[in-house]
């Protein structure tokens, strides 16, 4: 990652030197070791600032909205879930191909500071080194190695594209798919939420959405949230209060995951964000696992030209919301709808 | 002083839950917050900083004032009952400093009678931080962690298998004689004890990452500080969620609303944050509409404005947003701007 990060450097600051883009999207360095956090760059002489390590999380290509109206070009580091979300900004008509510069970067896996802790690694913690899939936690007096997957985010460890989709120029070189898994893996959560019956789903799902601290963290760093309104910011359409009100709470946390069906791109950063640790991944995966069984295996955000399968309608498309009809039952010859 | 055998805390917990609610930090998933205690609850003292800050208790997200109903041509009000006596244990001496904080805008002319008459029937118990954290910047503020912090009606210190416990207040003292069979004298070789405990946190706070941050360094008076270029840049990241504002023990902003049901409803008052869009709306649309604005304002509130009226900042360095900000836009980082080159860390 080291050896990487000089190239990104040298690559944001040639692009800003021969004005390829006017701005450059990376990261930056905070106080803390886990502080790598979301920066913009306009001057060459700031690069020296930038930063690529194991706990640049955050997509960048959700600030892309900002610049939707306005002339800039603008250069942006991709990792593979980021690149998944561009793609689907551009298949949602929210993001122009042509104005942005995608640099594309491999990534293996983002580290997740509360499992440092956990483990107790960051006392006296002076630098973290990367060597191949092993993390190595120097402080003072020692160095501890440990295995990259046992300090990961959850959702990294079931990334499918750790390599980005789509880019310009890709910095570094592809890593093996380690983190893949299969559906089976992949689904087991919602699996074992669907064996449940509809009481205790229920009570499972209540008890979730009633930790809700409605801080909207969720919808705010999500791809597929960009409206430039949101429905529930309209106080005049009052279609949700601002009270926490266990009823309200399940409303919104529901239509978000309805509104973002078909287009959310399996990142995990509504999970990642959640103060209160609600399980929005299982709600996305459901309807994710949902689409894939009703209207065949679908992957938001891979192709910005396939046509969304929420979006399209074919004459044989399933027809499970009819009661009882299960598996979308051809209905008789001159039959009265 | 007096003390008690860790391992005989539920007994103290089904005591004082006899007479009031108590509020302990309890373990739910992955999180710990102050919930109201019962039997079989899993209590969780070691965890140093709650989600959500205690403000909770004293300041709910949600409170209902009114309910009202129309019956004919009349219009029947009823003033909503406020909660019993309750009891918060465990309280850490930052979020003990956020209530004085509170107090000073609720208790100020016209006072908030919803707030004094939740003030007045809690008690708060604090806890002694034995291991201050790299997000920890209190002593910034003016707080001591190892002490018994100012507004705590009992204070706590852990050692080793015992609790240390002292009455700070009269309410403190009377719940401590009420207590007195289960709580025991501190002798005086235990005392020592405690006190080489409090040295040895007042070191620990010494060598934190976030030591020298230092508000003082802020210059400039309140329109030049408005109107400085580190908030063109500082914004740029800023999501626009309210994660900060909510997880903040000393943020009180709320609104007035009503639920308004076909004859009747409720007026209640809940939560609002400086960073949503349609804070403060007005009939003429919204005074700050873009998200620089929205973000110099939750911080000029904390530093400057809150600062001028009381001569206190609206901060207590608990590290929540620090922390919780998922793109670290914490006050840590504004403070430093703001301060420029002398809170070089």
């Amino acid at each position: 990652m080291e050896k990487i990060r000089e190239e990104i450097k040298e690559k944001a600051r040639q692009a800003l030197a021969s004005k390829e883009v006017d701005v450059i999207l990376a990261w930056e360095k905070g106080e803390l070791w886990y502080d790598s956090y979301p920066a913009f760059f306009t001057k060459e002489k700031d690069i020296d600032s930038l930063v690529w390590d194991s706990f640049c999380v955050n997509n960048l290509s959700k600030y892309l909205l900002e610049y939707t109206m306005t002339d800039k070009k603008i250069g942006v580091f991709v990792k593979g879930c980021d690149a998944l979300a561009f793609n689907q900004l551009v298949q949602d008509n929210r993001v122009s191909r042509d104005k942005v510069v995608l640099y594309g970067l491999p990534c293996s896996g983002m580290v997740d500071p509360d499992k440092v802790r956990t483990k107790n690694l960051n006392q006296g913690l002076t630098e973290i080194k990367k060597s191949k899939d092993k993390l190595i936690f120097i402080t003072k007096d020692k160095e501890i190695t440990v295995p990259a997957h046992e300090v990961y985010y959850d959702k990294c460890l079931h990334c499918r594209y750790p390599n980005p989709v789509t880019y310009d120029q890709l910095v570094g070189e592809t890593v093996a798919a380690e983190g893949v898994l299969d559906d089976s893996v992949r689904f087991s959560g919602v699996k074992e939420l669907e064996e449940l019956s509809c009481e205790e789903r229920f009570e499972y799902w209540d008890g979730q959405f009633s930790k809700c601290i409605r801080c909207f963290a969720c919808r705010n760093v999500c791809p597929a949230c960009s409206c430039k309104q949101c429905t529930f910011d309209d106080s005049d359409l009052e279609v949700l209060g601002k009270a926490r009100e266990d009823s309200e709470d399940k409303f919104f946390h529901l239509i978000r995951a309805y509104h973002v069906a078909g287009r959310c791109i399996d990142c995990g950063e509504c999970s990642r964000v959640c103060p209160q640790d609600i399980s929005l991944e299982k709600l996305n995966r459901k309807l994710i696992k949902d689409i894939n069984e009703l209207y065949g295996e679908y992957q938001a955000g891979l192709d910005p030209s396939a046509k969304a399968p929420l979006g399209t309608y074919k004459l044989e498309d399933a027809d499970s919301f009819t009661v009882g009809e299960k598996g979308g039952k051809k209905r008789e010859k001159n039959s009265k709808r | 002083m007096k003390k008690i055998a860790k391992d005989k805390l539920s007994l103290l917990w089904k005591k004082i839950a006899e007479n009031y609610q108590l509020f302990l930090p309890i373990t739910e998933g992955k999180v710990v917050n102050f919930s109201i205690w019962e039997e079989g609850a899993e209590v969780d003292l070691n965890t140093l900083r709650t989600v959500n800050s205690p403000k909770n208790i004293i300041f709910p997200q949600t409170e209902t004032y009114l309910k009202f109903k129309k019956e004919g041509k009349k219009l029947n009000l009823e003033v909503v009952a406020n909660k019993g006596e309750y009891v918060v244990f465990g309280v850490r001496s930052c979020d003990v400093a956020s209530f004085k904080l509170l107090d000073n805008v609720f208790l100020d002319e016209p006072i908030d009678k919803f707030y004094e008459e939740s003030r007045k029937k809690g008690l708060i118990i604090s806890q002694a931080c034995l291991n201050p954290q790299e997000t920890c910047f209190c002593n910034s503020f003016g707080i001591n962690p190892e002490l018994a912090p100012e507004g705590a009606d009992i204070s706590t210190w852990e050692l080793g298998d015992l609790l240390f416990w002292e009455a700070q207040s009269e309410k403190g003292k009377n719940l401590t004689e009420a207590l007195g069979d289960i709580l025991e004298e501190v002798i005086e070789d235990e005392q020592e004890k405690l006190n080489q405990l409090k040295t040895g946190i007042k070191d620990r706070l010494k060598d934190l990452p976030l030591a020298q941050i230092n508000p003082e360094t802020i210059g400039g008076d309140l329109k030049e500080i408005f109107d400085s270029e580190i908030w063109d840049e500082l914004h740029r990241r800023c999501l626009g969620c309210g994660m900060c504002t909510y997880v903040c023990p000393t943020c009180h902003c709320y609104d007035v609303k009503d639920y308004d049901g076909n004859k009747g409803g409720e007026r209640f008052r809940c939560w609002d944050s400086c960073m949503f869009s349609d804070f403060t709306m007005m009939a003429h649309g919204n005074p700050r509409t873009t998200q620089k604005e929205r973000v110099r304002q939750r911080f000029m509130h904390k530093l400057v404005y809150y600062t001028n009226n009381y001569k206190s900042y609206a901060c207590v360095g608990c590290g929540r947003c620090t922390e919780k900000c998922p793109v670290s836009l914490d006050i840590v980082k504004v403070i430093k701007k703001l301060g420029g080159e002398r809170n070089e860390l």
